[in-house]
């Protein structure tokens, strides 16, 4: 039975595609912890589609995806932080306006490519073309923003609590939600690898919230959602390997399915706990 | 080695100087908007408990804001301890009304009380031993011990109010502006927050609480601050207290 968990690793791509999608599920994980708690979903989910512009000019330029895919995500975050500091745009105006402006420019340019596969890859991500160049990104965005993290870790505690006492004693949170904005932009844009632009958010968001049903402490949920989010990786990645399923779909679909088995525990643990009652 | 967070300063606080004082402020939430606060003075001396009266918008939680720096100051200055604004983050604690605080975020009460010591730790330094028992001990203060490991969110609107005053005592901040603490509280948290602040008192600690049940609440005040619209209607209302005499009391 352990050659079906075997076998796989026999192809460099496979090794590549296990390494580079575990690394980004636990920096998924990690970094979505504090905006699933943050109430800033919606702003990850706003930067993977506002991704899209910047991969296909990338891709029609023949410069580097990633490149192009952090400075529209980049200039997206800044600019959505940038224009909500007038009082009369409400953020989340923009944030459903401006995502949705780029999602259709980039799909206007894709149309001018004239080929769906490329449009495919974008959109829904391909962990198993993982490249030796990617996969080097991917362990330097996750190293950096992974120290950040745990370095910051304190801050972003308080900061995410209640910011007036965090800056009345000299955090500058202004900075810290730029921060937690860039930190947001390169782990989507290296998401997008695993899961395309479409799914992205759920690999941020999904395994936080299964964690979130399970335990009310921060360490344990952050610890519990790269578990999840590591496990949906590895399982997404067999599944497209034996089954030919898309790659990026499959991760998520696992994620979804620890979500469905962590409610279910949630709740006969409830009703247990009733009846005990 | 420590790494402080930005503007932090350990200034020593002058001996001579009042708690806290204002001289001609005005505050506004826009550089050209409306004033919320306008020509406001005020000098209150060290160790007394102060009340700030006034109906909802009346100003109390801006005038707050404006003392621990999260509002900037149209015009005027404040000092506090004899030092400006910034100098001194650690002796001033603003503790915000309930609402303001995210009570769902998945921390124990122990964990939020210790934040009260992040300003001394600064950067990359984590909570040891001594700042645990300190935070222990404030959490004691509130008679909220048996409370150390439950979630945050488990709190009733009473336990809430007292692990936020634990928190402030874990700073052990010398100046505590305490934004209507007693609002919507239990009679118990109303008893134990009276008695905590006569103990802050007793330890020498200058408190301002701002309230709009003055009247139910006058014996734990020194005095009071009427405010109206923004604008100071009223100066001190000191007791016979023969120590507070050298303060500008009506």
């Amino acid at each position: 039975m352990t050659h079906y968990l075997t076998d796989p690793f026999q192809y460099m791509f496979i090794q590549r595609a296990v390494i580079g999608a575990v690394l980004i599920g636990v920096l998924c994980a990690a970094l979505g912890t504090f905006i699933v708690l943050r109430r800033m979903a919606v702003v990850g989910h706003a930067l993977t589609h506002s991704a899209l512009p910047g991969l296909v000019i990338a891709y029609l330029m023949g410069g580097s995806l990633f490149a192009g895919a952090l400075i529209a995500t980049v200039v997206t975050a800044f600019g959505i932080g940038f224009l909500a500091r007038d009082e009369n745009v409400y953020e989340d105006t923009l944030v459903g306006m401006i995502p949705n402006i780029m999602f259709a420019f980039g799909i206007l340019l894709i149309s001018t490519t004239r080929s769906f596969r490329d449009l495919f890859s974008m959109l829904f991500g391909n962990i198993l073309g993982v490249t030796d160049g990617d996969l080097r990104l991917i362990v330097l965005i996750a190293a950096v923003s992974l120290t950040a993290l745990f370095l910051f870790y304190k801050e972003l505690k308080l900061f995410s609590i209640d910011p007036n006492y965090a800056k009345t004693i000299g955090i500058p949170v202004q900075v810290m939600r730029y921060g937690l904005l860039l930190f947001l932009s390169l782990t989507v844009v290296v998401g997008i690898q695993a899961v395309g632009t479409v799914l992205t958010n759920a690999l941020l968001v999904v395994p936080v919230a299964a964690a979130r049903l399970l335990t009310d402490r921060l360490g344990r949920m952050m610890a519990l959602s790269c578990v999840f989010a590591v496990l949906s990786a590895l399982g997404g990645v067999y599944a497209s390997y034996y089954f030919g399923t898309a790659s990026g779909a499959s991760i998520v679909i696992f994620c979804s399915l620890i979500f469905a088995i962590a409610w279910v525990f949630k709740f006969i643990q409830g009703l247990w706990g009733r009846r005990k009652s | 080695m420590k790494f402080p967070y930005c503007q932090h300063r350990h200034s020593r606080p002058n001996p001579n100087a009042p708690a806290l004082e204002i001289k001609g402020l005005g505050v506004s939430y826009s550089s050209e908007g409306k004033y919320a606060i306008k020509d406001f003075d005020i000098s209150i001396p060290v160790g007394v408990a102060m009340a700030l009266v006034g109906p909802n918008g009346a100003g109390k939680s801006t005038l707050f804001k404006a003392i621990c720096g999260l509002l900037p100051l149209r015009c005027g200055t404040i000092s506090i301890f004899g030092h400006s604004l910034g100098a001194s983050h650690h002796r001033v604690v603003y503790l915000p009304q309930r609402s303001e605080i995210d009570w769902q975020f998945p921390v124990s009460v122990l964990d939020f009380v210790k934040m009260g010591r992040y300003v001394y730790l600064g950067w990359f330094a984590l909570a040891g031993i001594k700042d645990t028992a300190m935070a222990r001990h404030a959490l004691k203060e509130m008679n909220v011990s048996d409370l150390a490991d439950r979630q945050i969110s488990r709190l009733s609107g009473g336990q809430q109010q007292r692990v936020l005053i634990a928190r402030a005592l874990a700073q052990n901040a010398d100046l505590l502006l305490l934004d209507e603490p007693l609002n919507a509280v239990d009679a118990t948290t109303r008893q134990t927050v009276g008695e905590v602040l006569q103990k802050i008192k007793a330890k020498g600690k200058t408190v301002i609480v701002a309230t709009h049940y003055y009247d139910q609440e006058e014996g734990l005040y020194d005095g009071a601050i009427y405010l109206k619209d923004g604008k100071q209607i009223a100066d001190l209302n000191y007791k016979d207290d023969p120590s507070h005499k050298d303060c500008d009391c009506a």
